[in-house]
């Protein structure tokens, strides 16, 4: 495979996960924030500044007024504003062209029909009463795109690079989230009856991650500080935890070099070692320093993602 | 037998002065149409509506567009389809094939003798204005070998039925034909939408077209290679074919490649991969002449590779088309195609020539400057329909305009007379109805060593607009799928 081409699919799988990270995260702190118990979460400003937070723009002056519709619109369809899910859709679409002739007819059509879907929607429909109707259909179209990715493609490098794609982002987007909504938590905790380990905000974290459900099956009990942390960090077996997606990422980047996982130079030997200091933490004391974790863990995924800019998308 | 009375051709108008290749004079169907024609009967215009629609959005999701670089953006449109077929007999076939092939043939020696000993000039055939004086001349290829002995790979002839019923060519293209992507979607959208009709006729299949391409492409490999290393150059994907581009590739199962993606170690062709470089032993180019190495032709041209000239004159590549075709395709050789067919292969040309006024010659530039309203005015060096002029469609002021352009620099034009082309029905989407459109037709022909390949069918360009008779898809053309039945 071309070393370009192996770049653009790289970055088609992590843009496709990156518009769902989004459109997710504002759907669920959106609708969640409605019916919050207590007035901090249910204001429109603490939810607001939590969707600007994740998007990588923390408040500057905790006086500023947010309006809604202006963030709304900047997350959604701004094309000036790089993250924008229009702009990830389009980045994703982009890539997905150059590789056409590697990809199956089926995936690329799916996502041409995202693209498609994401350009004629009207922005100021989006920003007044569609936020429901868009962010559900983008979450929906990604999963249809993951299913085509995996039933239509060979699972061979060209299907090994996509998932590198996918699940360094997934990491990445899931400790982004970790992070504002730990954030979020720490805010809320003034109000009467909400302590921080036992926050509301823990609940809307695993809905961001769509792990709610798993999490209660798994726990039993409500969702703590400790116990979500856990769940989304720790737990091999929740899909959107981050040991599960640096087991994937091991995965797939074995299949790329097979023979060269014992050079300590290579990407491999990078993940393998990541993944295994992960294997032996324990919550507490990743806890313990949340903010150290979490620089640590986003320095580790970029060198990954260098590293392999450098032993595979070299042209 | 009720024909025209069918209701999806009731407000179907004939112009008695044009070859309608379904309705005869009287206004019969032929009988070559007539069960199509009867099948096609059985459907009321809202189910046309409808499967047109559906076509669209199939296209449209398929993402098979192309981008017209308009003023402002660049919009992306798909190529408008029809869903009535176009028949051809297999006997009418046969003509055009050979005919095409014996074009390739005689155009493949041509190329030769002009990169060679000029015989054809020394013996006064041509006239040495016809090279010295072409822009697409490469005196880069003087006395180059080509692997096999092929420089036109893949010609893309573009013949006409004339009101008189027999078959023109217009225009050879051989530098790099596009359109046969087109050819592939139009049947499968026509089989998608219409299934049924396929039970009725026996017709050749086009989707071979791709593994005819790669065999052929292998049996010009260079010399000393086992197991070729075939790919596709593109300029990349805001290209106009990329979709093409891409299309080919994956058909072929081959590597779909930019410039950047390649380069020149010791005169050996290298790509990069994940894996290291891998060498690379045909390049099935997409991108013009003058842009292929920046060392050799245009040094500003970032879509090519910087040495690869020097690698395709050591032999170490082949290039399909060669460099250099471009000198006999322009509308200026055209006109000697019957005498450089004569010349080389010692036959009489199949298919005819349209007669052709060459503007150099200072007796016929009188005629063509005294008839500009009867003659069609093409500049002699610009694809895409680009600078043509129909002379019944002039002003008077368009006239004298054109005559100051052609005065100032004869050699740049060409006239024939206007062909009426052959009109085809045409489902027009704005009317709701079908009307008679009028329609070329672009054929591909894969010259291989000692082998030759000619694919059964073709791009038929219909022109959307009411009577206009430039077919280019640059100039919202659309087009047909082309049935090519089998000997029954």
């Amino acid at each position: 495979m071309l070393s370009r081409v192996a770049d653009n699919l790289f970055w088609m799988g992590r843009y496709i996960e990156r518009s769902e990270h989004m459109a997710r995260y504002l759907n669920v702190n959106y609708f969640s924030s409605l019916d919050a118990p207590n007035q901090i979460s249910q204001s429109r400003q603490f939810v607001l500044k939590s969707i600007m937070f994740m998007a990588g723009e923390p408040e500057s002056d905790a006086e500023q007024k947010l309006k809604e519709e202006e963030v709304l619109f900047r997350i959604g369809f701004d094309t000036k504003y790089p993250s924008s899910i229009l702009n990830n859709v389009k980045n994703a679409r982009e890539n997905a062209n150059s590789a056409r002739d590697l990809i199956s007819t089926e995936l690329y059509e799916a996502i041409n029909k995202f693209y498609h879907f994401v350009s004629s929607y009207s922005a100021e429909a989006f920003v007044k009463n569609g936020l429901h109707d868009f962010t559900t259909h983008v979450t929906e179209m990604t999963a249809i795109l993951r299913g085509k990715i995996r039933g239509t493609l060979l699972h061979n490098e060209v299907y090994a690079i996509i998932m590198l794609g996918v699940n360094i982002e997934r990491a990445t987007q899931i400790i982004r989230i970790i992070n504002a909504k730990y954030h979020d938590a720490l805010k809320a905790q003034g109000s009467y009856g909400d302590k921080f380990s036992n926050s509301y905000e823990w609940s809307t974290l695993l809905k961001c991650a769509e792990s709610y459900d798993m999490m209660r099956r798994f726990y039993k009990k409500t969702p703590t500080s400790i116990s979500t942390l856990e769940f989304l960090i720790l737990n091999p077996n929740c899909p959107r935890s981050v040991m599960n997606c640096l087991n994937q990422v091991y995965n797939n980047i074995k299949v790329l070099d097979p023979d060269y996982r014992y050079n300590r130079t290579s990407t491999a030997f990078l993940v393998g070692r990541v993944r295994a200091e992960f294997q032996y933490k324990y919550i507490e004391e990743i806890e313990n320093d949340i903010q150290a974790f979490i620089s640590d863990i986003l320095d580790n995924l970029g060198e990954i993602s260098k590293k392999m800019q450098r032993e595979f998308f070299n042209y | 037998m009720p024909n025209i009375e069918s209701q999806i051709f009731s407000s179907y108008q004939r112009n008695p002065l044009l070859h309608d290749e379904i309705f005869d004079q009287e206004g019969q169907v032929k009988a070559i149409y007539q069960k199509l024609f009867n099948l096609y009967g059985e459907h009321s215009i809202e189910d046309y509506i409808q499967l047109n629609n559906k076509a669209k959005s199939s296209f449209f999701n398929q993402g098979i567009t192309f981008q017209v670089y308009g003023k402002k953006e660049t919009q992306e449109k798909i190529f408008p389809f029809d869903l009535f077929p176009r028949i051809i007999d297999s006997q009418e076939w046969e003509t055009i094939e050979s005919g095409v092939i014996q074009r390739s043939r005689a155009l493949n020696l041509f190329l030769s003798d002009l990169y060679h000993e000029k015989k054809i000039i020394k013996q006064g055939v041509v006239p040495l204005e016809l090279i010295s004086s072409s822009a697409n001349y490469l005196h880069q290829m003087l006395g180059i070998d080509p692997p096999g002995g092929i420089y036109n790979h893949i010609s893309g002839t573009d013949i006409i039925k004339h009101n008189d019923g027999n078959w023109y060519v217009l225009e050879d293209n051989i530098r790099c034909p596009s359109g046969v992507s087109y050819v592939i979607c139009n049947r499968t959208a026509l089989k998608r939408a219409l299934f049924g009709v396929f039970n009725h006729y026996q017709t050749h299949t086009v989707t071979d077209y791709a593994e005819n391409l790669l065999d052929l492409l292998e049996t010009v490999k260079p010399h000393g290679v086992d197991q070729p290393n075939c790919i596709v150059i593109t300029p990349g994907m805001y290209n106009s074919a990329f979709y093409e581009h891409s299309y080919l590739a994956k058909t072929m199962g081959v590597e779909l490649v930019e410039g950047r993606d390649l380069f020149v170690e010791n005169d050996f062709v290298y790509m990069k991969t994940i894996k290291g470089p891998q060498r690379v032993d045909i390049i099935y180019r997409r991108i013009d002449d003058l842009f292929l190495d920046p060392l050799e032709f245009r040094e500003d041209s970032t879509l090519g590779v910087p040495g690869l000239f020097a690698a395709y004159k050591k032999g170490n590549v082949t290039l399909a088309n060669a460099p250099g075709t471009g000198v006999a395709d322009d509308k200026a050789v055209y006109t000697y195609m019957p005498e450089i067919i004569k010349y080389y292969l010692g036959e009489d040309p199949i298919l005819s020539n349209v007669y052709t006024y060459h503007c150099s010659r200072p007796q016929e530039l009188k005629y063509v400057l005294e008839n500009v309203d009867k003659l069609v005015i093409k500049p002699v060096d610009e694809a895409g329909g680009y600078g043509i002029s129909i002379g019944n469609k002039l002003t008077k002021k368009e006239i004298n305009e054109r005559k100051k352009q052609v005065k100032e620099d004869p050699r740049k034009y060409v006239a024939q007379p206007i062909m009426s082309l052959s009109v085809h029905p045409t489902y027009i989407d704005e009317n709701h109805s079908f009307e008679q459109r009028h329609v070329d037709l672009r054929t591909f022909t894969i010259l291989g060593k000692d082998k030759e390949f000619v694919l059964k069918g073709g791009l038929t360009r219909v022109a959307l607009q009411k009577g206009n008779l430039i077919v280019n898809s640059s100039q919202g053309g659309g087009s047909k799928d082309t049935w090519v039945l089998k000997n029954q």
